[in-house]
């Protein structure tokens, strides 16, 4: 799905990313670990096509990646990002949902039937007509991948999603998560959390001060 | 004092008796103003919003700009578009000079960089994760722009009362451009400045009342919005 080579994404004076060699494969599960500041959302977002690099070769599905506003738009819509602290759009839970769907076109019907569904996997089905203000954190986390999950990306990126869920819910979460790349998707995950890094039995990446590498 | 309370008696019998006079002043005001409210919309809204999510060189020029414009004298405004629409200036073959269009185009011109900077406020000071989300959930940028307004719908009706409370209570551009003239472009503003130079204190009152109670509503639902 990506391949990025010789990449350098400057931030500030103080920071920039450096991708020396990056493979990312249809289906797979890969683990993005560092510390606090090393550059873990950034990578994210380079990956959800938000940040713009300086330098570098940049391929995802085949095609290399430009700075024209169109061409990004309709690469961005095979790929959806689920941040730490996820930003719910004001309204209902199912307006939230139904959001992504509306702006690709997706008839009334099948989004309402879409949106059950996804909410159904993360166990929130009976969430869909409750206002987003209501909500616990560990809800609006669910209900943020309830809402990338609707869109059935090839990519799905996760910044640190377990991080406001609890401990009941997590096998659940992890689960699901297990089972998306036997559709195709690919997952991308940033954690802190070694032993769900192990759990999740993906190809780890490892940055350190803003150095992007492989552990073997 | 007895030539106040007269005054004042005078005014609210104006007021509550629905004085003709009365009446076509507060129309006149708040048919030009509304009218105005919604173009300078239409112009200010996208402005402030492309201004507070873009980068570019000399954006913050177009900023000290538009801060600058929304402390322009209304009777500057008046004078320049005096000029443009007179009969020797450049559009005077519109004929638009001492008419209500005239009047809206002048308070147009004062509102939109109020509205648009205070929706610029509204977008630097939202939150900052609502445009990636709307990115990474594939919206166009007009898909965005549209959303993004929806995220900040009091902002954004702040800096449209705001902008409305300037330009109903201005009265340099309506006396300018629309020649106060009585049933077509007399404003409560200019009626009152007239009347009270004429001696009719109670009528200048009268519409001094209104207009205030005007600024008390618009102030009252400034409030709402800013609190929200």
């Amino acid at each position: 799905m990506y391949s990025l080579k010789d990449m350098t994404v400057i931030l500030s004076e103080q920071f920039s990313l450096r991708i020396p060699q990056l493979d990312i494969g249809k289906g797979e599960i890969h683990i993005v670990t560092g510390a606090n500041g090393a550059g873990k959302s950034t990578l994210l977002n380079v990956l959800a096509l938000l940040h713009k690099p300086q330098q570098g070769s940049f391929h995802f599905a085949g095609q290399v990646v430009g700075r024209k506003a169109p061409q990004l738009q309709s690469l961005r819509r095979r790929i959806t990002m689920v941040e730490q602290s996820p930003y719910l759009l004001q309204g209902t839970v199912s307006s939230n949902l139904a959001f992504a769907l509306k702006v690709r076109n997706i008839h009334k019907e099948d989004r309402h039937q879409r949106s059950y569904e996804a909410l159904a996997k993360v166990g929130m089905a009976d969430f869909l007509k409750r206002q987003v203000k209501e909500l616990s954190g560990g809800e609006i986390q669910r209900v943020a991948l309830a809402r990338a999950l609707v869109l059935q990306p090839e990519v799905l990126l996760l910044d640190e999603p377990t991080a406001n869920i609890d401990s009941d819910s997590l096998a659940s979460f992890e689960n699901l998560l297990l089972s998306l790349p036997a559709s195709g998707m690919t997952i991308i995950l940033s954690t802190h959390d070694k032993a769900q890094a192990q759990r999740l039995n993906g190809k780890q990446i490892f940055i350190e001060k803003g150095l992007v590498s492989r552990m073997m | 004092m007895d030539y106040l309370y007269e005054s004042l008696q005078t005014a609210i019998q104006l007021i509550f008796g629905l004085d003709h006079e009365v009446r076509m002043a507060v129309w006149t005001s708040l048919y030009t103003s509304s009218t105005a409210i919604v173009f300078a919309s239409l112009f200010g809204i996208p402005t402030g919003l492309w201004l507070g999510l873009s980068r570019f060189r000399g954006k913050r020029v177009l900023i000290t700009l538009l801060n600058t414009l929304m402390a322009l004298p209304t009777v500057v405004v008046g004078l320049l578009l005096f000029g443009l629409l007179s009969r020797q200036g450049p559009l005077g073959s519109w004929g638009l000079l001492f008419t209500p269009p005239a009047m809206i185009l002048g308070q147009m011109v004062l509102a939109t960089p109020i509205v648009a900077n205070l929706v610029l406020a509204a977008v630097v000071g939202a939150d900052k994760r609502i445009l990636p989300t709307l990115l990474t959930l594939g919206a166009s940028p007009l898909q965005s722009a549209i959303q993004f307004l929806k995220e900040i719908p009091f902002g954004v009706m702040a800096a449209v009362i705001a902008g409305f409370g300037r330009v109903i209570a201005e009265v340099g551009v309506a006396m300018m451009l629309g020649g106060n003239i009585r049933g077509t472009t007399r404003t409560m503003t200019t009626a009152i400045a007239l009347e009270t130079s004429k001696g009719e204190f109670a009528f200048g009152l009268a519409l001094g009342i209104i207009l205030l109670a005007l600024a008390l509503l618009v102030n009252l639902g400034l409030n709402f919005f800013q609190q929200r």
